[in-house]
Order: C-alpha cells, then structure tokens, then sequence
C-alpha cells in the first residue's frame, strides 16, 4: 500500500469575507478507510467536501488527492467519485440511464456493460429508462451513487450520501460503500446520520464551526472491552504489552482494552488468571458516538464562548 | 472538446429560452406579412416575399434578438446552476476552460441558428407576396424598401443572406456579455438582465462625441452597412466576443463552486 493518503488535508482554511468557514483544518484519509466529517448544520462539512474536490479554492492551506492538488491536476478526477449535491444532481430531462452515460462519455473508457453493472448494483435497472425529473429523493441519491462509483474510483467524496434514504437504500448504499473500502477505496463522506457512522466508518471528525475539534478511531472504539477484575493495578500490568492486547487502561474499578482481535478474548481471561486476578465481569464496551458527539460540542462552545449552551446540549433520544 | 461540444448543442434544444424564443421568430413574421394597416402606418405596400425579412430584422435588431440571444447565452450556463448539475460536471476530469468554451461556442453559434429560422420564417410568411423578380428592394441594399430597379430572386435572396448573417454575426459578442454576466453572477436572470442594461446603457453613450463609432450597439447595425464599412465593424465585434470570452473564462476559472 502507498504511503501517500489518498486524501489530505494540510491546514485547511477557508474564510468568505471575514467569515471563517472552515479552520486549520487537518486531516488524513488512507486507502481502504471509511472517514466521516459529522458536525451541526453550519460547522463547514459541505465546505470542506468542495473543498477536497477541487470546487472551491482554500484561503490558506492545501488539499491534495492521491498525492494531486485537484485544482492544478484535474485529470486525478479520473481516480475520483464524488456526490457532492444532496440530492445528488443530474439533467432532470434525461433518463437514469442516460445520465449516467453522459458521465461515462465525461470520464472517459467506461463500457456501457459497466453503465448497467452500476444500476444492477443500486437497484435501479428497472427504473433506468424513466427520466431522472420523476425520480424519487431515495432514488437520485442512489443514481448519485451509481454514477459515483461508475469508474472504479480510488476515491470516493460524498456529501450526505443518506439524505432523503429509506432504510432499505441506505443499507444498500452502506454494502456498496463499506465493499468499495474493503477493495482499497478511500472513502470521505459528510453525514448527520451518527448511527450510520458507527455502523461502518473507521473514523470520524467531529467539526464546529469549520475546526477540527476531536477524531475519533472508530475502529478501536468498536473492538473495546471493559472488564472489572479483582484488582486494577494487577490486571493493567499483567496486560500491558502482550501480543494479544493493542491497549489497556484503567477506568475507575474498571479496565478497558482492545484485544488484538475477538478470538484473544479467552487469551486475557487466561492470562489474567494465571496472574491470580479474577474476572469479575466482562462485556463490550459499547461506543456511545451520539452522546460523545454531544459532549464534544458542547465543550468545544463552552471553550470558546466562556458559557455554551444552558444545562448543555439536550441529550438525544435513546442516548446511553 | 468534442463530448462537451455535443452535451452543449443537445442541451440548447432543451432550453426554454430557446424554443421560446425560436416560436416567437416563426411568429413575428408574419405580423409583418398580415399587418392590415401597414400603408396607413408606413406608408408602403409590401410587393415581394423578399421584404418581409427585411422588416423583421429592422424591427427586432436593436431589442428583441439582442434580448433573445442575452436569455439564451444566459440560460446556457444558469440552467446548470440550477438542476446544480454544474459540481456534477466539473468533478469529472474535465478543465473549466474547456468545459465553459463549450459553452461560449454553443452561445456563440446560437444567434446564427436563430436568424435561419428567423429567415425562413419571415420567407414562408411572405410567401403570398411570390419569390419572383420585383421592382423595389430587399430594404437591406441599397435604396432600401423602394431599391433602384428591377431586383432578381437571386440578387435578393443573396442580400437578405448577407444582412441575417451579418445581424447573426453582431449578436455574437451579446452572447459572450451575458455568459460573462451569468459567470459574474452564477444566475441566468442576473446575467440576462445585466446584459441588456450594459447595452441599453451603451446605447446613451451615442450622446459622447467620437464614442459612436466604438460601442457594441453600434455594430448592430452591421446588417446594412456598405461592403466597405465592414472591416472595421467586424474588427470590433471580433475585440468585444474575444474580451468578454476571455473575462468570462478568467472569472469561472476563480469561482467557488
């Protein structure tokens, strides 16, 4: 795998006026990665989505893709897909299927066995023939999607890539997504959907008001596990460093680890007993992103502002 | 080019703007050729089907094909705005340039595809009038409506060609104003109407000694110039399309999308 991110983001500032939408803003995506911008409406995603596609010209800073600043190589657009309307747009009076072959013909060396591939694939053959003007909101982001993926890109940028989805699209956008980042894409997308972004990104960033205030390694969050040994002190040292342990810390008359993958579970229990510490209890440390995310920013206002928000930001439904 | 060159000239037909204003071309003629009262008002009868475009053109050069070109040229581009196609595009590897050169072309051939509808229209719509040799003018040679003589089918059709080409040719640089404009204001309204308030405004500057010569307006009375007076008029047609095509191209290239 290449050492160069296939998305990079180097101080990124983007001011309109004396407004400044996005704030020094860096970060890396790698090959393979699914990494989600989330934020409140106004905290610059969308702006930072033109931004790494080469819509919109940084005040300061750089963005590059594969290595490729967009602006001064446009032609690394052919490695790229990108939503970056939500809906996604297209010519309202041509059909699904002609749309997507005017971004074929656009694009360049797209066959048009891979035009129907792509419409199989979002399920949408059957309604390829119908002009794109009488399709559902579920439907043009779904075609956004198809066309998005349409060359096989290295990289795939997508703006709100749930918005107006039923469940069913949704989860069928998430297959196409988490399978393009299992075959190496690098994947960037803008959502408001936290769910979404636990079930299959690998990091996330949290912005407000156009900075970057927290990432967060989903991937370690996800793998955690808390476990209540008879001692604390005893159980971190007995763990600390082993093979089958990529982190240990103590948390109150608790431990949290991340073992190196599920099967080392029985290793740590083993272990900590041969060391004379009992398991107590032990479950999936199960990631909270939504009330997270809301702490977060009601931290980050409160930093900035001197008062924040009274009593904090409201908790959400269902939040743990 | 080429793929951005079609998708421009397949979207022209879509365009509101131009079937609109393409049935309005089909349609005006024949006010002309039908006016009841146009000896009471004019004081001439119409004599040959030869002199119904002539009366077209004279009386829509200076607002209603500058107006139809600007809406065009104009909607050319704010159409993208709008279905918000425009990102779409661009985030395939295609270059700004190249793609609103695409644009500028289409525009630019636009006002000759409306003064051949334009002058087919007004052909048929005098057609009652015969196409046969008649004494008189075209109203776009010498002498005007009255002429000097004996005119051929011919020798009339071929100044009426000249006069619509050359109208088509003047409207050229309008075309590019108002891309421009959508450019400066990313709305094909904005752009629309900006364009005609540059020319009705460039139309007072008449009141300037030694200007005349050097506005855009006065070009567009290309159509019935003398052969020799042309050079010059062409010359600056040519300067103002390239400048405006320029300064529209320079602007999209800076534009925040």
């Amino acid at each position: 795998m290449s050492s160069t991110p296939a998305i990079a983001s180097d101080r990124l500032t983007k001011a309109y006026g004396k407004k400044q939408v996005v704030n020094d803003l860096t970060f890396r995506v790698n090959a393979g990665e699914v990494y989600a911008l989330v934020g409140p409406n106004g905290a610059g995603k969308t702006t930072v989505i033109r931004l790494v596609t080469g819509l919109a010209f940084p005040t300061s800073g750089s963005v590059s893709i594969l290595g490729e600043d967009p602006h001064k190589r446009p032609a690394v657009r052919r490695r790229l897909g990108a939503v970056v309307e939500a809906p996604a747009a297209f010519y309202p009076y041509l059909t699904g299927r002609a749309n997507l072959r005017l971004h074929a013909a656009l694009a360049g060396g797209v066959k048009d066995a891979r035009i129907e591939e792509v419409l199989a694939l979002m399920e949408l053959k059957h309604a390829a023939d119908r002009k794109v003007g009488v399709y559902s909101l579920g439907m043009r982001q779904r075609l956004g999607v198809a066309a998005a993926v349409l060359t096989h890109p290295e990289v795939l940028i997508l703006d709100e890539p749930a918005s107006g989805m039923d469940p069913l699209s949704l989860h069928l956008v998430h297959g196409v997504l988490r399978k393009a980042a299992e075959e190496g894409t690098a994947v960037l997308l803008s959502t408001h959907h936290l769910d979404e972004v636990v079930a299959y990104c690998t990091r996330v960033a949290i912005l407000e008001e156009g900075a970057l205030i927290d990432e967060v390694n989903l991937y370690d969050r996800r793998d955690r596990y808390r476990l209540r040994p008879t001692s604390v002190a005893d159980a971190v040292r007995l763990l600390e460093g082993r093979p089958f342990v990529r982190h240990v810390s103590a948390r109150g008359s608790e431990i949290v680890f991340i073992p190196r993958a599920a099967s080392d579970l029985a290793e740590v229990t083993r272990h900590l007993g041969e060391g004379g510490v009992g398991v107590l209890e032990m479950q999936r440390d199960v990631f909270d992103l939504r009330g997270y995310y809301r702490e977060r920013v009601h931290s980050e206002r409160v930093r900035r502002t001197g008062t924040g928000t009274n009593g904090g930001l409201p908790r959400f439904p269902g939040e743990a | 080019m080429g793929v951005l060159l079609r998708m421009e000239f397949a979207k022209l037909w879509r365009l509101s703007s131009v079937r609109f204003g393409l049935l309005v071309l089909v349609v005006f003629p024949l006010l002309w050729a039908y006016a009841p009262g146009i000896f009471d008002v004019y004081g001439f009868f119409i004599v040959s089907a030869y002199q119904v475009p002539a009366l077209g053109l004279l009386s829509s050069m200076q607002f209603l094909l500058p107006l139809l070109t600007a809406i065009t040229a104009a909607e050319l581009l704010g159409v993208e705005i709008t279905n918000g196609t425009l990102p779409t595009v661009l985030l395939r590897p295609v270059t700004r340039p190249n793609w609103l050169a695409a644009k500028l072309v289409a525009a630019a051939v636009y006002p000759f595809i409306m003064l051949a509808v334009f002058l087919a229209a007004s052909l048929v719509a005098g057609a009652q009038f015969g196409f046969g040799q008649f004494i008189g003018g075209t109203g776009l040679g010498d002498a005007g409506l009255l002429g000097t003589g004996v005119l051929g089918a011919g020798a009339a059709l071929g100044e009426l060609v000249r006069g619509y080409f050359l109208a088509a040719v003047a409207l050229v640089p309008i075309a590019m104003l108002a891309v421009f404009l959508t450019v400066a204001f990313m709305n094909a309204a904005g752009g629309a109407l900006a364009t005609l308030s540059a020319l009705i405004v460039m139309q007072l500057f008449i009141v300037f000694p030694g200007l005349e010569p050097f506005l855009l307006t006065t070009q567009l009375q290309a159509y019935s110039a003398p052969t020799a007076d042309l050079t010059w008029a062409i010359a600056l047609i040519a300067l103002y399309s390239a400048l405006f095509a320029a300064a529209a191209v320079v602007l999209f290239e800076r534009k925040d999308f």
